[in-house]
């Protein structure tokens, strides 16, 4: 009996600090596959989640009329800055805008930022984000791990942490 | 149309989803700028747009003269709600009353809209863009969660009630959370000078 309450309790410690390992707004997903992802960027060029094997993904959907993506936008190019990581790919969707929209947005807060597009909104509802802003996180296989609830500011320490360990771990 | 006037309301506007990290679109200190509840639960917040407010707001996001003209027509509620317990409160609009006179008034919901947009034939990219920027019917806010969207019911006169009620928990069992707006009128532009 004390050596079964022993283990629910270390199997409780564990779960706990697991999930204070997640900064927050961070959750844990049902790691379902993550939808087809089939766009083109802003210049043009065609992109295909589906080639995307072998490394996370940061997947963030947003709009320019969308007041906490225009916040959190700036905190995605610093991230981009700092992180500069092959092991992490960022794929960024504008939500149903047009070119002169993204462009003239970006062009201010986040030029390093090309994003896919996609113009007509589908791509982004097969995703089923809970709102925009939205980022989910891509493991290496193609299931879909982690979600951030809203906007976060990415270029501070938590986050920077956060995805630090999510690209080193096995 | 006075677009000097407009441009503090379309800054407004911008809310829709909110994040916990970098949340609110006013000052720390100041009022909200609407009627609202602040409990240890939730925070919500009540902004009600004149038709030029709102028709502003989709008229630059690319909406055509149609859209804007059925817009216009409605009462534009954009509602903002913080999870500030540390259970799941559930969103789930069919919980919400909302009365006029003391009559049972419906919530001009997707329903509504994509009927509305069918019949004038909406481009699919405006219809995705409609859609964000309105209140979901239903969402399990997690604990330190907002949401946002608009809340649209039919444009007259007359104040409305709302009565908010929020099932918490996972399960929903961990009691009701109850909010109530009384004397809420439809905004209107001010007079042409």
């Amino acid at each position: 009996m004390n050596r079964l309450l022993l283990v629910i309790t270390l199997l409780g410690v564990a779960v706990t600090a697991a999930a204070a390992g997640l900064p927050p707004g961070i959750m844990l997903t049902d790691g379902r596959p993550a939808p087809a992802l089939q766009l083109e960027n802003l210049d043009g060029e065609p992109f295909d989640l589906a080639n995307s094997r072998g490394h996370w993904l940061f997947v963030h959907f947003w709009a320019s009329w969308c007041g906490p993506c225009r916040r959190e936008m700036p905190t995605i190019q610093k991230m981009m800055e700092t992180l500069q990581d092959k092991r992490l790919e960022i794929v960024m969707v504008n939500t149903a805008e047009t070119e002169d929209e993204v462009f003239s947005f970006l062009g201010i807060v986040a030029p390093d930022v090309i994003p896919l597009m996609d113009t007509d909104g589908l791509v982004t509802e097969a995703w089923q984000p809970r709102g925009l802003p939205a980022t989910f996180f891509v493991d290496p296989d193609g299931y879909i791990r982690y979600l951030a609830l809203g906007g976060r500011e990415w270029h501070t320490p938590p986050y920077l942490d956060f995805l630090h360990r999510l690209i080193t771990s096995p | 149309m006075q677009i000097q006037w407009l441009l503090p309301w379309i800054a407004a506007l911008l809310l829709t989803n909110s994040s916990p990290s970098a949340a609110l679109p006013w000052a720390d200190g100041e009022t909200p700028p609407g009627p609202y509840v602040d409990n240890e639960q939730l925070f919500m917040l009540l902004r009600l747009h004149t038709p030029d407010q709102i028709g502003a707001f989709y008229e630059a996001r690319g909406f055509p003269p149609a859209a804007i003209e059925r817009i216009r027509q409605t009462c534009f509620i954009t509602v903002h709600i913080d999870n500030k317990s540390n259970r799941i409160l559930w969103l789930e609009t069919s919980n919400w009353h909302i009365t006029q006179n003391g009559k049972p008034v419906q919530r001009l919901g997707f329903a509504y809209w994509d009927s509305v947009w069918d019949e004038i034939g909406l481009p699919q990219a405006n219809r995705s863009t409609f859609g964000w920027t309105q209140l979901p019917d239903v969402r399990d806010l997690q604990p330190a969660e907002p949401v946002g969207g608009n809340f649209v019911l039919p444009r007259n006169k007359q104040p409305y009630t709302i009565a908010a009620n929020f099932h918490t928990g996972k399960d929903k069992r961990l009691g009701l959370a109850q909010v109530k707006f009384d004397q809420l009128y439809c905004a209107e532009d001010p007079p042409e000078q």
